[in-house]
């Protein structure tokens, strides 16, 4: 692998894996969000 | 009412994160010139500083989360340390897999016994320990208690890696923004110097951006547990009362 391939893959790696946590914090905010209105309206 | 009066500075700092990291991918992989000795690979400092620097920041709020906790025994605080402890991890993983892929063509291995990387490891596994306390041990209060002390103890490790280039002979570079022996300005050439600071202010307000969706998950995750616990009190003494108890 040339120069520029060690640092695509670094930059490859960062970006993808903040995205990914990012989506996975978001869907675990919408759980959340549907757990707490389930909770709300219960008895 | 309150979150929405919250999501809106949350929008504008998620907003101008991403213009940040537009700009630092710019500077990084177009403005700044290759590095004299290394090339074009040198350009991985550009996110392996600022992750690095950015975990360093988190611990320092896991840091203070969990004195706050020990001391005032507040929920906040600890949500805080939590959720701090999590992006930090995330960070400091992304450090060494950075430093793996910059090692390999520049020291020939992708990981050796170095005392700064060795301490860096010692400090991704402390606070992997952290999270999994909180997750196996079932007493909250307790859990919240010792992954405090862990957050403190471990804490300890950031002024052992920074001084470790220092204090052991190492493969590792000594720093090149935080000597004690120069300004930054003096060790850096201006032009690399903006791409760093570009990113660096990339990654700290996507971290900000990042802690306050992760704080606020945590706060809903507790009022979510208030509610089932409130939820069954309330159920079992309907029961009771139905039974004919007190």
């Amino acid at each position: 692998m040339g120069p520029w391939g060690f640092v695509f893959l670094a930059y490859g790696v960062v970006w993808g894996a903040l995205l990914l946590y990012l989506a996975l914090l978001k869907r675990r905010r919408r759980k959340a969000e549907a757990d707490l209105s389930r909770l709300g309206d219960g008895p | 009412m309150a979150q929405t009066s919250q999501g809106k500075p949350r929008r504008v700092l998620g907003g101008l994160a991403f213009l940040f990291i537009l700009l630092g991918l710019y500077f990084a992989l177009i403005e700044a010139p290759p590095d004299a000795y290394q090339g074009e690979v040198q350009r991985i400092m550009y996110l392996h500083i600022p992750s690095i620097l950015t975990a360093y920041l988190s611990f320092l709020i896991v840091f203070i989360g969990s004195c706050l906790f020990l001391w005032k025994r507040e929920r906040r605080d600890d949500i805080l340390a939590h959720s701090a402890a999590e992006i930090g991890v995330l960070f400091t993983g992304l450090t060494i897999i950075e430093g793996s892929i910059w090692g390999k063509p520049t020291w020939g291995v992708w990981w050796t016994w170095d005392a700064r990387l060795t301490l860096t490891a010692i400090l991704f596994l402390i606070f992997v320990g952290y999270l999994m306390l909180r997750s196996l041990v079932e007493d909250e209060d307790r859990a919240a208690i010792c992954s405090a002390v862990l957050g403190i103890v471990g804490f300890i490790d950031i002024p052992l890696i920074h001084m470790s280039v220092y204090w052991w002979r190492t493969l590792h570079q000594p720093p090149s923004i935080l000597r004690p022996d120069k300004l930054p300005w003096e060790n850096i050439h201006p032009s690399m110097l903006i791409a760093l600071s570009i990113n660096f202010v990339a990654f700290v307000l996507l971290y900000f951006y990042l802690l306050s969706l992760r704080f606020r998950l945590g706060e809903m995750e507790e009022e979510a547990k208030r509610l089932k616990l409130y939820g069954g009190s309330a159920k079992l003494t309907a029961m009771s009362m139905s039974n004919g108890g007190a």
